[in-house]
């Protein structure tokens, strides 16, 4: 009875082998990409040098620096790019390829995307606690309760990116530039995610708006978790909206996903 | 073959190469046409983002009456430089940049080598999505707006450094990108390094006054987004010192002659995809 899913695991292990593998051989691409999201850490020394004469908001420079720097280390651990994959497959056809596998397409990518998650850590995180090095303050999260929480906030974090993308990626199906579409969701993540500055310095009425978006519980929400910044109860309310965003966005993304295919197959390919 | 009869008589190459950009520029503006979609996408989409991308700037400005001495006119200036600059690298700039880069991958290079003119300019010319210069459009009356509600009245030397330092910028631009290239004939997992320019043209919204040590001086003179978008405002408002606009045009000068150099050595090492 135990066979299936002890053959389940073993095709992930596989895949995830796969992944890693992928991830050593490109390994020079891999950092550049790392270095390309050095965003934060640019815009960390914009905002200490801005608050260079007394603090902005609830912000000092020590603040700045553990927001970026978590900003950073948050956006790595998150990161996937099944949209760029799946608009391609779809396109070219090469996801008959992965079709015929005995595993679910969608299962495939989740394990590419998160096999390479250790690598990534291992370039960014040099970076990263170089930059603390530097600007000398930190302050991370000292409740040992909400420390619990991050994991959970993490993976829904990631969870969510991945299901924006897989939607998107759906689309491609019936469109023919799907991946370009993903631009204004990531458009509005950089502006409104507390990508390039924390949500909460937002004017009143923006903030509380930006606060409930999607966009916060993929970046903002976590990072403003590990740099200590909310109380229990507001961290309890941060998971649960990001679950319900993640119930509304994963529901979206098997409909298109199971549409999609239908549509896939009518092409004939 | 005589140059008669190549299909150029006597017209020397500056015409051919001219007339090379011409029709290349002719033929994509005709698809342009063609996908009027693109108005959208490209277009009005180009002039969103770059107005949702001021949100930082509006927010410090939230906190402070001004930005390392920037009023909000002179950063309305400033958001226009930039979206001029955006909108030629998005029209121009990068398109070209990802046809060449495929044609260096798929070894479709050879074609544009055998052409009687020079490789770069068919490279730079290689692709042109005019519907993002809507974007440069609505920055040019941004600048232009900003720069009456900011009261300037430029003298001569003003406007004439207003023209040098944005001429330098577009140079620098170029350049990198053409350095750019240059790296990706070595290895083509350098391929991203055109998206890292364009991530950090995001940087290029901000006064260049922000920036301390290091990433100023980075900023000013390996990445010149100073050059492009700080000093033009600053010019109109004239606190441009002339010395300034000579050393932006000495660093565009430099990059120019260091992305000629790696072009040409790049293009030595160029074996083709097969071989």
């Amino acid at each position: 009875m135990s066979a299936a899913p002890r053959r389940v695991l073993a095709l992930v292990a596989a895949i995830a082998r796969l992944g890693m593998a992928e991830a050593a051989a490109y390994r020079v691409s891999l950092l550049i990409w790392i270095v390309t999201s050095i965003f934060p850490l640019i815009s960390l020394v914009l905002w200490r040098a801005l608050a260079e004469d007394g603090p902005i908001g609830d912000y000092d420079q020590a603040g700045f620096d553990s927001y970026f720097v978590a900003a950073f280390l948050v956006r790595q651990l998150i990161a996937s790019w099944v949209v760029w994959d799946l608009d391609r497959s779809i396109r070219n056809g090469d996801l008959s390829v992965l079709l015929l596998r005995p595993v679910s397409p969608v299962l495939h990518h989740v394990m590419i995307n998160l096999s390479v998650l250790p690598l990534r850590l291992s370039f960014a995180a040099p970076i990263g606690l170089f930059v603390l090095l530097l600007t000398g303050g930190f302050t991370v999260l000292h409740d040992p309760v909400q420390w619990l929480l991050v994991i959970p906030a993490l993976a829904l974090a990631w969870l969510l990116n991945f299901a924006v993308q897989l939607i998107v990626g759906c689309l491609a199906f019936w469109l023919t530039k799907a991946a370009s579409l993903f631009e204004i969701w990531l458009g509005l993540f950089i502006v409104l995610s507390g990508y390039s500055v924390p949500t909460s310095l937002f004017p009143a009425g923006l903030a509380e708006v930006a606060r409930v978006l999607p966009f916060h519980a993929v970046l903002g929400f976590p990072v403003e978790l590990l740099v200590g910044r909310l109380e229990l109860s507001q961290a309890l309310t941060g998971l649960a909206l990001q679950a319900a965003w993640l119930l509304v966005l994963g529901a979206l993304a098997a409909m298109l996903w199971r549409r999609g295919l239908r549509a896939y197959g009518a092409f004939g390919a | 073959m005589t140059r008669a009869q190549d299909g150029f008589a006597g017209r020397g190459p500056l015409h051919r190469h001219l007339r090379l950009v011409a029709t290349q520029l002719r033929i994509r503006t005709l698809a342009a046409l063609e996908y009027r979609t693109g108005f959208w996408s490209d277009g009005l989409l180009g002039v969103l983002w770059s107005l949702s991308g001021v949100i930082p700037l509006l927010v410090a400005l939230e906190h402070r009456p001004d930005i390392a001495g920037w009023t909000p006119w002179a950063l309305a200036m400033l958001t226009g430089c930039h979206m001029i600059v955006a909108g030629l690298f998005s029209a121009i700039v990068q398109p070209a940049l990802h046809a060449a880069m495929e044609d260096i991958r798929t070894g479709a290079l050879d074609y544009l080598l055998l052409r009687p003119v020079d490789a770069l300019v068919s490279c730079m010319v290689a692709d042109f999505r005019p519907w993002s210069l809507v974007e440069v459009v609505v920055g040019a009356g941004l600048l232009a707006v900003a720069a009456i509600g900011a009261g300037v009245s430029p003298t001569v030397l003003d406007v004439a450094l207003l023209a040098t330092v944005l001429v330098s910028g577009v140079v620098a631009l170029y350049a990198l990108s053409v350095l750019i290239l240059s790296v990706a004939f070595r290895a083509l997992q350098l391929q991203n390094l055109a998206y890292l320019l364009e991530s950090l043209l995001d940087f290029a919204r901000w006064p260049i006054a922000v920036f301390r040590g290091p990433l100023k001086a980075f900023f000013t003179f390996v990445v010149p987004f100073a050059i492009m978008t700080s000093y033009p405002p600053m010019a109109l408002l004239g606190r441009l010192e002339p010395r300034a606009a000579g050393g932006a045009m000495v660093t565009a000068i430099v990059l120019a002659w260091l992305a000629r150099a790696a072009w040409l050595r790049a293009l030595r090492g160029y074996t083709s995809a097969s071989s």
